[in-house]
């Protein structure tokens, strides 16, 4: 046994060593990704910011400015924009410093402890996301919010100006006082990604007008679209992978919300998923996969199933961050010709939705500090509204913020004015179809209940689908589950 | 000599079982390691178009792209290897002088409380964690001390489960002559203690101890409400970190964390599984 | 030998509890006072004001969740998904722990076995889950795929979709997971036996099978009570595959007692409340089925225990005194 303690405790001694040594460790690993920027980060094309960047990589804090902000996030995705502010306006990093506080939402565990500090007051910036933002905007959490208008942004005539995706502002405005208390950098509105041979196969050609004629795009209705199953499952392809790729598109086109009045509301178009599924199901225009497992993205590859010869789906929908982040990478190819690369196109979907975001939020507590509320107005103001050259929007369009691929944005002058070719639509540019998505996207239905409902929601739409049992069963096995985990009754 | 030769026969066809469930079982438990490191050396896309293949275009190239996009988030793995480590070498070793020295208490003394005290060990190793945690964090939040390590180390001096186990132990094994011969001896109580009893506790303390190492290791849900600071993060938190960008989830580099994560467990497990391999024998303490 | 301890070494009984009871008041009974007020109190929401103990109807919270058909299922789900689990991981560890501690055939390289089998244990429940779910992936998957090569499936199991699949699957992982565990507990308990006792039995001729029922399996019925005890504790408690594998799947078929509580205290609105309820009703349940089984398994064991163990040291001491 003295062994054994012997050991754990020369371990123990060399942690704390390790400990002390922590310090300098890290400057001198700082030093030498200093040393290779082009290296580090590929992508990178902001050269100049590398230094900056370098020094504070490592660190809880960015700027040495004596003025603390307090950011809360759940990724690293809105601190590494400060970060980059600050290397890009190195006065900013003098007068601030942000104390970055990050919290995975793996099991829910962002919310709790981001409204404990809320409660506190120890929270000035923070970051939402969709399945959640609404509870900070127009939910419970809605009080904590500061306006940003009072923030000292000329809110509305920048978001005129900006030409910001009026969901976001939807979505971000609460409702008790009519102000815009969070904006989106991002914009998620959804489109139909297809794949050209196919088209050309069964609807005689691959143009974008061809296809959007064939679905019937921005008809808001599904009659077209069901009749190019049809014709696309003679030639044995099914449209869609899964029926979770039509979801989105009825989820967000639905006319009313889950949850009206504190009861629960199944609006008909959300009811109505349910004969969808069961048709894709039984007919064959799917390939009954789920998202996000190896048999949806094989259907990006344009491969079948291990074990089966099934034929590949014929398209997608969704928002660019799943071109980019997703398909791309998926298409079993890096070039025009190799794989499914170069053979997507994108165009409008029957019906609009938009999937996922982030919007970026200050606090009462933040903006009564007269010290901290110049500094969140112009960090926020950059991030969400800036629309020029300059702006955040227009480096994450053009796929130039370090480590992340081209991206559709809030701001439609911004797109307007950035580069959205892809080689992976061979080269067709992307905006053209995502401008109109992001309009016809539609944020009015959402709840912070949206992410427990819909899976409760599709749980049942598939024990329907497969024939597990009967929809008057599934229906009410919903709404007792709903009952049961929200306590929302019908 | 009939009989004796089919035993023969009976023990190597037993053998032949024995190897062949072993062999099975060997592999259905080493498997998932493998495909976790072969993971860590395929890109994210191999990974999400197969996730449980050896195939890949290049190991090294992957290897290293993996490794620049777990080390080029704002975090520092270095730092959150040593939180780690800290936190759980401290608890394992709070865990398992304390939890000896109070299931010795319960074996070898008459007290008057001592059933009562036994029961409430009983007691708190069945409350769920689910839900005391957030009182937990509650308190830790009031007094200030979230955020600090030590509030996941010291806990661990009251481990119900440990001393229970170590209890049942003690009285599977240790005979109180032992300890009277000591004290007529003239050895004090708690020198008898660290002197005799806790040594004679080897086998049990080596399983203790890696599973107590293995569960704070792997522990996510505390020290994630706990710890919100970077430079406080555990690994664990790291690797999860990796996984809660939904549009972009780095699956090859989350392998990779998560095979990192694993390795100094693999080790320490290995290094103290000598005990049990091994088989200390009690010889002489019963009798 | 009871009568050799000394009244006066009484006191130590207390000293040496003491850094347990320090920690444990600290570091335990606050949040389990907390949460058990809770239950009583209408603590709901992201800032809730307002917040009382329901002295019209104390019990609100906890009629509610007796009410609620869905904890009904979640427990019968955690009780069958335990014992779909526990049943065959006790049988394969007693059975393993008979090969490798059998002193006649000894298995060539156990300790390598040994080693492997508490493998699984160590990765954390995330990755089981992630790695198990690809493994029984549908429509393709390693699993599926081999079974419609052989011609066993046309289109292959969807392994979430049915209440009892997805019970069989969360169970079969935890076997995986535990009955390395389980055999090393086992291990350490036959480990702790007198070799005495055997060499004994060795010379009165028992086989192995005997050897094994009736000297090693009285011998580590401590050690059995305990495992059969901390099983069943976490086994109630079983959280991290269900929730991470089984939680929206299957039509609640792998929704287990802690996956309701999480789902209460974290969902949008946080009910704290019958969260709290949950977990004290669940706590109940847990400290009556412990209870039961301390009871009837270890007064009478002990006292048996004792006796063999007293009789056989004096066969096996008057035998070496021949």
């Amino acid at each position: 046994m003295k062994k054994v303690i012997a050991s754990l405790l020369t371990v123990a001694m060399i942690a704390a060593m390790a400990g002390c040594n922590k310090a300098p460790a890290q400057s001198s690993g700082a030093t030498s990704s200093e040393a290779k920027p082009g290296e580090s980060k590929p992508a990178e094309t902001a050269a100049p910011a590398e230094t900056t960047t370098a020094e504070t990589t490592g660190k809880d804090t960015f700027g040495e400015g004596p003025v603390h902000i307090n950011l809360w996030s759940f990724t690293t995705e809105v601190p590494d924009m400060v970060k980059q502010y600050i290397s890009m306006n190195p006065d900013f990093g003098k007068k601030y410093t942000f104390d970055v506080t990050i919290v995975a939402t793996t099991n829910g565990n962002y919310q709790p402890v981001l409204d404990q500090a809320l409660k506190n007051g120890e929270v000035d910036m923070y970051a939402a996301e969709s399945a959640f933002v609404k509870k900070y905007t127009q939910g419970k959490g809605a009080e904590f919010a500061a306006a940003y208008k009072d923030l000292g942004i000329d809110v509305d005539k920048a978001i005129k100006d900006a030409q910001i995706a009026q969901y976001t502002v939807d979505i971000g405005t609460r409702p008790s006082d009519n102000a815009v208390v969070a904006l989106g950098y991002q914009a998620t509105g959804g489109a139909m990604i297809y794949r050209a041979s196919i088209a050309k196969e069964v609807f005689g050609g691959d143009d974008v007008a061809t296809v959007e004629k064939a679905v019937g795009a921005g008809s808001g209705s599904y009659d077209t679209f069901w009749k190019a199953a049809e014709k696309l499952a003679e030639k044995g392809y099914p449209i869609v992978s899964g029926d979770g790729d039509i979801w989105h598109m009825v989820e967000n086109a639905s006319s009313s919300a889950w949850v009206v009045d504190g009861k629960l509301n199944i609006a008909p178009e959300r009811q109505a998923f349910f004969d969808m599924s069961k048709t894709l199901y039984e007919k064959g225009w799917s390939n009954k996969t789920a998202d996000w497992t190896p048999a949806w993205y094989a259907d990006m590859k344009g491969a079948s199933q291990e074990g089966k010869d099934n034929k590949p789906a014929f398209c997608f929908f969704g928002p660019a961050w799943l071109i980019n982040y997703v398909m791309v990478g998926n298409a079993g190819g890096e070039k025009i010709g190799e794989g499914t690369f170069g053979d997507w196109r994108v165009c409008k979907s029957p019906v609009g939705f938009f999937w996922g975001g982030t919007w970026v939020l200050a606090s009462k507590a933040g903006a009564d500090n007269a010290d901290k509320k110049a500094g969140l107005a112009e960090i926020i103001n950059w991030i969400t509204l800036d629309a020029s050259d300059k702006g955040l929007q227009y480096m994450w369009a053009n796929g130039t913020f370090p480590g992340k691929s081209k991206d559709s944005v809030a701001s439609e002058k911004v797109m307007n004015s950035a580069d959205g070719k892809l080689d992976f639509l061979n080269g067709q540019n992307m905006f053209d179809a995502f401008i109109p998505a992001n309009k016809n996207a539609d944020g009015k239905c959402l709840t912070e209940y949206d992410e427990s409902i819909n899976s409760l929601f599709r749980e049942q739409v598939k024990q329907y689908a497969t024939g597990q049992k009967s929809i008057d069963d599934a229906v009410k096995q919903f709404k007792a589950d709903v009952s049961d985990k929200l306590h929302i009754d019908s | 000599m009939a009989k004796t030769q089919s035993l023969h026969k009976e023990s190597i066809g037993l053998k032949i079982i024995i190897y062949v469930v072993c062999v099975i079982l060997a592999i259905a438990s080493v498997l998932p390691f493998i495909i976790m490191f072969s993971n860590s050396m395929r890109s994210t896309f191999e990974i999400q178009q197969s996730s449980i293949s050896f195939f890949t275009k290049d190991p090294i190239g992957n290897l290293a792209k993996n490794w620049k996009v777990f080390n080029g988030k704002s975090f520092d793995p270095a730092t959150g290897f040593i939180n780690s480590l800290i936190v759980s070498t401290g608890t394992t070793i709070l865990a398992v002088y304390f939890s000896c020295l109070t299931a010795y208490a319960l074996y070898a003394y008459e007290w008057k409380l001592r059933d009562a005290f036994f029961g409430l060990i009983v007691g708190i190793m069945m409350i769920p964690g689910t839900v005391t945690a957030i009182g937990f964090y509650q308190a830790a939040y009031k007094v200030g001390m979230t955020n600090k390590l030590s509030m996941l180390i010291l806990p661990a001096i009251a481990s119900p489960n440990m001393v229970f186990f170590m209890r049942q132990y003690l009285q599977a094994s240790l005979s109180m002559e032992i300890v009277d011969s000591a004290r007529i001896d003239g050895a004090g109580e708690f020198m008898t203690f660290n002197r005799i009893v806790f040594p004679l506790m080897k086998p049990a303390i080596a399983t203790q101890c890696i599973f107590t190492f293995v569960g704070s290791w792997n522990n996510l849900f505390v020290p994630q409400i706990l710890l919100t600071k970077k430079e406080k993060f555990t690994l664990p938190i790291e690797v999860s970190l990796l996984n809660s960008d939904i549009y972009q989830t780095e699956y090859g580099s989350i392998y990779l964390g998560l095979s990192l994560t694993v390795i100094p467990l693999i080790v320490i497990y290995i290094l103290l599984s000598r005990y049990i391999v091994e088989g200390v024998a009690l010889g002489g303490v019963k009798s | 030998m009871r009568n050799k301890k000394l009244v006066s070494y009484g006191k130590f009984g207390y000293i040496f509890s003491i850094p347990f009871i320090l920690a444990f008041l600290v570091f335990s009974l606050y949040p389990i006072v907390y949460t058990l007020v809770i239950g009583f109190t209408n603590l709901e929401g992201l800032n809730p004001k307002d917040v009382h103990i329901l002295w019209d109807n104390p019990f609100k919270n906890f009629a509610w969740v007796l009410k609620s058909k869905l904890f009904k299922k979640s427990f019968t789900n955690t009780v069958v998904i335990w014992i779909m689990n526990f049943i065959p991981q006790m049988g394969l560890a007693l059975l393993l722990t008979a090969w490798f501690t059998d002193r006649r055939s000894k298995v060539k390289g156990q300790g390598l076995f040994k080693i492997l089998f508490y493998m699984p244990n160590i990765i954390t429940a995330a990755t089981v889950a992630i790695l198990f779910g690809q493994i029984f992936g549908f429509p393709s998957g390693p699993v599926n795929a081999t079974l419609i090569k052989l011609g066993l499936s046309k289109e292959g199991f969807d392994f979430q979709l049915k209440p009892m699949r997805i019970k069989a699957v969360v169970a079969f992982i935890q076997f995986w997971q535990w009955y390395g565990y389980t055999m090393v507990m086992l291990i350490s308990g036959v480990i702790g036996i007198n070799p005495e006792i055997f060499e004994a039995a060795d010379l009165d001729g028992a086989n192995r099978v005997q050897t094994f029922f009736l000297i090693t399996l009285p011998c580590i019925r401590t050690i059995m009570l305990y495992v059969l005890v901390t099983s069943l504790i976490g086994g109630l408690n079983m959280f991290d595959i269900p929730s991470l594998y089984a939680m929206n799947h299957g039509d609640n078929g792998g929704y287990t007692l802690n996956c309701f509580i999480k789902d209460q205290a974290f969902g949008p609105d946080n009910f704290y409340d019958t969260a709290a309820a949950a977990s004290v009703l669940m706590f109940l349940v847990i400290v009556a089925l412990s209870l039961v089984l301390f009871f009837i398994m270890r007064d009478k064991d002990e006292a048996k225990l004792k006796k063999l163990k007293k009789q056989q040291l004096k066969m096996a001491r008057s035998r070496k005194a021949y």
